[in-house]
């Protein structure tokens, strides 16, 4: 059934139309155009914005966007005092907005400066907000600048009305009004997923796209959105927001034999697999540096050489079965090969974070392959059709792997792993965000699966840095295992995929797996010592005076008296010598006092050095000492983390397969991260040895500078 | 190294064996009815120990060679070196009857002295300079990298100049005329007009930079803090308070500069000495060995 007419003039101009329509349609259908903002077709009028104030002959004028039509209503759009009420409407919403915002930057098309174009104002009239009300960049597709919203609520009614997600909504009064994400989270840790709506339903620079590094890439075919919007992984994707990052993915097709992507390149992107197989395969020598004595006795000659571990195996690798990858797969340790197929994702820890390849990928077959950038890839993995496959694939293939790549986990049974498959959860978390803090409930068990995860407390002095955990690391289990409370917070690095096993999950497998639970136990017992230590320490220095030079996170210092030292510089040339030419040591640093700081590894407490490793080679040993394992790829990423210069690359010359000729072999230098080793093999490390003015000792720093600040006292 | 409290029992044993020679040559001069020469028992026991106390302290070379072979710790070596190369000279004093013979043993005689007098110069040397080197010089750096250093001092300067009064060309004859703009070493903005700037680019171009360039030219002013302070002093005066913050810069630069030539100046003292020290322990240990082959020969 449809409406009666109704009749009524606007400018005018005699017009019928259906009964419920409001002035705004009636207008547009007759050809009259009323300027708005916060009106759109397809979102419910909220009339917020009265630039579309019309004289209907009432006491005050009317948002014709809201305003319902009547009989024999006279209707004026465009009269001098509309305009005049119009303009200083727009000068008020100027005055708050900056000009140009980003989108009229980006674009030139932001809906409010154009209104004022139109309308000749350049300036307002109005004082210009004082303090400004800071932007959100926390989001990878999206960028937010609460100063350019004019709190139209267009991105509201998109993300509610048009999408369904209820993410975005109102918060504050007055000047203190603005759009909100959830209760006020940064958009990039809320439960937005970025499908885009919100942004291109914004009139203003309030949300804009954000390109990647400002580039699209150059390789392969870009992808019509139409096409994506196809495949089921991008079902429910904004299409005008893939749209706008055309570019940003491409189709690319690989032949047989073709390399993807290297181990130890810097990169920016994910591949997605269409159809074919590749292979992915760690090349590099899985060996480690090995500094050892050419001779016996008296005339040993230090040697640095690369060392299996069928050759030289620490103690504690004996169980180590998978190398941790970037991809959805772990790589087994004997035989770093692994096969990846369609519906695999690999390369999201160097596409958002900007981590080396941890890998080489080969066509297996020929293949086609989405690469995409970040913005792309953040889209997906927060669509839920994407991240149920990515779940699925993670669940059916790696999560056996992974669960039995950490040593404590190696008995568990295919039964066990086969209930825990469904139960398991994969979470993400973003820069900054903390996934447990200390104090709290112990209710979960966390395994890495990417990303870093940062373990700290707090103490009255500050924060201090536990450990950092990578790919393959677990944690909770101290709070799980103890006194149900957490004893340590847990922030995600960068971006951080955890795999939570609930509470009563991890009650039954400790309970039916009695050799997991020691394990753990033994592991538990071992953290809380080494808490307990670092809190003694802690409380028996200054701590601020030590945290300020970084004194307070090494374990170990090469420390020179400045008083006995003639810098004869027989420390660094005994250093080289022992170590194939290559020093780790530079006789330079900060000085504290008398003493000089010399650049060698501080085996440090907070070893930044092992942040973003792809392949999480370098790690701790039981005893706290940095090492590098075996299957370094050499990509040099920890020796740039190192905030002391202390991580070194040594090339070795090994014979790898030829490109060129498939089946032989030909050779290449291939680098291996090293840092100062204290000369194992020896009482005393070379550099202490060897300095014949006792001016260089290798000291514990909290208990040499306690009892140099002691004995002061 | 430094001579402390650790070297207590090298000291003692070095006394105990000094005293001990002496009663034994003191001995041998009463009851033998010769004069003590070094052909006797107790004068070839003097010369032979004492020959290997100045072999061993001349091997120190040989092992700082050699650093990660496992010798022995190279401070135990150095402590050897001092105190035994001290002791060769008594010993041999001892061996020669206080006499210098022939020519031969005339020039060793000289040489020892030289050697153990050098010896002790540098033991002295390094005893006191490095602590005043790391009192003197807090900005010091790796000595093979001063001329890097020196080098990034002069660009730095340059910069800040060129960003405070427009682009340098320093060889140009007339200071103060403008240079034109190299591509890529345009600043966004200059802080003075040429006029205002002309004070401070005089001064860079005329004083300051060839400081920097040449810093050992001892005529240069800006070697002296106390004229170099008041060179500055008196370009505040000078110039607008906006261009202070380039000039507290360039203070800096010099202030580096000066460290760095006392380092150079410290580090030749710490080290210099080796090169008389070395080649004359050389020719006493070659002409050492002629002396034994010749003395047992003929």
């Amino acid at each position: 059934m449809t409406a009666a007419p109704v009749e009524l003039s606007i400018d005018g101009v005699r017009v019928s139309v259906p009964a419920g329509t409001t002035v705004f349609d009636a207008a547009r259908l007759h050809g009259i155009a009323i300027p708005t903002l916060c009106h759109q077709q397809n979102e419910v009028p909220v009339g917020v914005c009265r630039v579309c104030v019309v004289d209907v002959k009432e006491r005050v004028y009317a948002p014709a966007c809201t305003r319902a039509v009547r009989a024999g209503m006279e209707v004026t759009t465009n009269s001098e005092r509309v305009q005049a009420a119009r303009r200083t409407l727009i000068e008020l919403l100027l005055s708050d907005h900056p000009v140009p915002c980003a989108r009229q930057q980006q674009s030139g098309d932001c809906e409010l400066e154009a209104l004022a174009r139109a309308m000749s104002l350049s300036q307002p009239r109005f004082a210009r907000r004082t303090s400004g009300r800071a932007k959100d960049n926390s989001s990878l597709a999206i960028a937010v600048d609460f100063d350019a919203c004019i709190l139209c609520d267009r991105c509201v009614r998109g993300c509610n009305e048009i999408r369904g997600n209820l993410v975005l909504g109102r918060m504050g009064k007055g000047t203190q009004a603005g759009i909100a994400f959830d209760d006020n989270k940064p958009m990039g840790t809320s439960t937005c997923v970025s499908c885009g709506e919100c942004m291109v339903s914004c009139p203003t620079g309030a949300l804009t796209n954000k390109r990647v590094l400002g580039t699209t890439l150059g390789a392969g075919h870009p992808v019509e959105a139409e096409r994506l919007l196809e495949l089921p992984v991008f079902k429910n994707v904004s299409g005008t927001f893939l749209e706008l990052n055309r570019g940003a993915i491409v189709e690319r097709t690989f032949r047989r034999g073709e390399v993807v992507c290297r181990e130890g390149e810097f990169g920016s992107t994910a591949f997605y697999i269409l159809d074919g197989k590749a292979q992915v395969s760690i090349g590099s020598p899985i060996a480690h540096v090995k500094t050892q004595g050419g001779a016996t006795g008296w005339f040993s000659k230090l040697t640095s050489r690369l060392a299996g571990r069928a050759e030289d195996q620490r103690e504690e690798e004996a169980s180590q079965k998978f190398i941790p990858i970037d991809a959805p797969v772990d790589l087994a340790y004997e035989n770093p090969v692994a096969e990846l197929g369609p519906g695999d994702l690999f390369g999201e820890m160097t596409c958002l974070s900007f981590y080396p390849r941890s890998a080489t990928v080969r066509a297996l077959t020929d293949c086609r392959m989405f690469e995409m950038l970040r913005n792309v890839l953040d889209i997906l993995q927060k669509n839920k059709n994407f991240k149920t496959q990515l779940e699925r694939t993670y669940r059916q293939r790696a999560l056996a792997s992974h669960l039995r790549g950490v040593p404590i986990f190696a008995s568990l049974t295919d039964e066990f792993i086969e209930g825990l498959r469904d139960r398991v959860e994969l979470v993400r978390y973003s820069p900054g965000q903390v996934i447990c803090r200390q104090g709290d409930p112990a209710d979960s068990f966390y395994l890495v699966r990417i990303g870093f995860v940062k373990v700290s407390e707090f103490y009255p002095g500050g924060e201090l840095v536990l450990a950092y955990l990578s790919r393959g690391n677990y944690f909770g289990e101290i709070g799980l295992l103890g006194g149900g409370v957490r004893t340590a917070t847990c922030t995600a690095l960068d971006h951080v995929e955890v795999v939570r096993i609930n509470g009563e999950d991890f009650e039954r497998m400790v309970q039916q797996f009695p050799a997991v639970r020691e394990s753990l136990e033994v592991v538990a017992r071992e953290r809380r010592q080494q808490n307990l230590e670092r809190q003694l320490i802690v409380r028996s220095v200054p701590l601020d005076h030590f945290l300020s030079q970084g004194l307070m996170e090494a374990q170990s210092l090469l420390i020179l008296d400045l008083q006995k030292c003639t810098r004869c510089d027989a420390c660094v040339r005994a250093c080289a010598d022992a170590h194939d030419g290559i020093t780790r040591l530079v006789r330079e640093g900060l000085r504290f006092e008398k003493y000089l700081v010399a650049t060698s590894c501080r085996q440090c407490r907070d070893p930044l050095c092992m942040v973003g490793c792809p392949v999480g080679s370098i790690r701790r040993r039981n005893s706290l000492e940095v090492i590098i394992e075996d299957w370094c790829i050499g990509c040099g990423l920890c020796a740039k983390n190192c905030p002391y210069g202390n991580i070194n690359l040594h090339p070795f010359t090994v014979q790898v397969d030829d490109p060129l000729a498939p089946g032989r072999k030909t050779a290449a230098v291939q680098r291996k991260a090293t840092s100062c080793d204290l000369c194992t093999e020896h009482k005393e490390p070379s550099c202490v040895y060897a300095c014949p003015h006792d001016a260089a000792h290798r000291v514990e720093p909290q208990r040499f500078f306690a009892d140099l600040l002691g004995g002061r006292k | 190294m430094r001579i402390d409290a650790t070297h207590r029992k090298w000291l003692f044993a070095s006394l105990g064996i000094v005293g001990a020679a002496t009663i034994a040559h003191l001995a041998d001069a009463l009851i033998s009815a010769q004069a003590p020469r070094g052909g006797s028992v107790l004068g070839l026991t003097f010369g032979i120990v004492g020959s290997a106390f100045m072999l061993f302290a001349g091997l120190l070379g040989a092992r700082n060679r050699v650093p990660v072979w496992r010798l022995g710790r190279a401070q135990t070596w150095m402590r050897g070196h001092l105190w035994l190369g001290l002791l060769s000279l008594p010993l041999i004093l001892f061996h020669g009857g206080f006499q210098f013979g022939g020519t031969l043993t005339t020039i060793l005689m000289w040489l020892l002295l030289l050697v153990v007098a050098s010896g002790i110069l540098g033991a002295v040397l390094q005893h006191y300079l490095p602590n005043r080197m790391t009192g003197d010089v807090p900005m010091e750096t790796i000595f093979d990298e001063i001329d890097g250093v020196r080098a990034q001092l002069i660009r730095e300067a340059d910069q800040l100049v060129a960003a405070t009064c427009g682009t340098l060309d320093a060889t140009a004859d007339n200071p103060a005329a403008p240079a034109p703009v190299a591509p890529g070493e345009a600043f966004d903005a200059v802080l003075l007009n040429p006029e205002e700037g002309l004070p401070l680019r005089r001064f860079y171009v005329n004083e300051l930079r060839p400081f920097l360039k040449r810093p050992l030219e001892r005529h240069v002013a800006l070697t002296d803090p106390g004229r170099a302070a008041a060179a500055f002093e008196e370009l505040r005066k000078l110039l607008p308070s906006s261009a202070h913050s380039t000039l507290n810069d360039l203070e800096n630069i010099c202030e580096e500069e000066r460290q760095l030539l006392r380092q150079v100046r410290l580090h030749h003292f710490l080290h210099g000495w080796l090169l008389v020290h070395v080649p004359l322990s050389l020719a006493l240990l070659v002409l050492g060995a002629v002396h034994a082959w010749m003395a047992l020969r003929y």
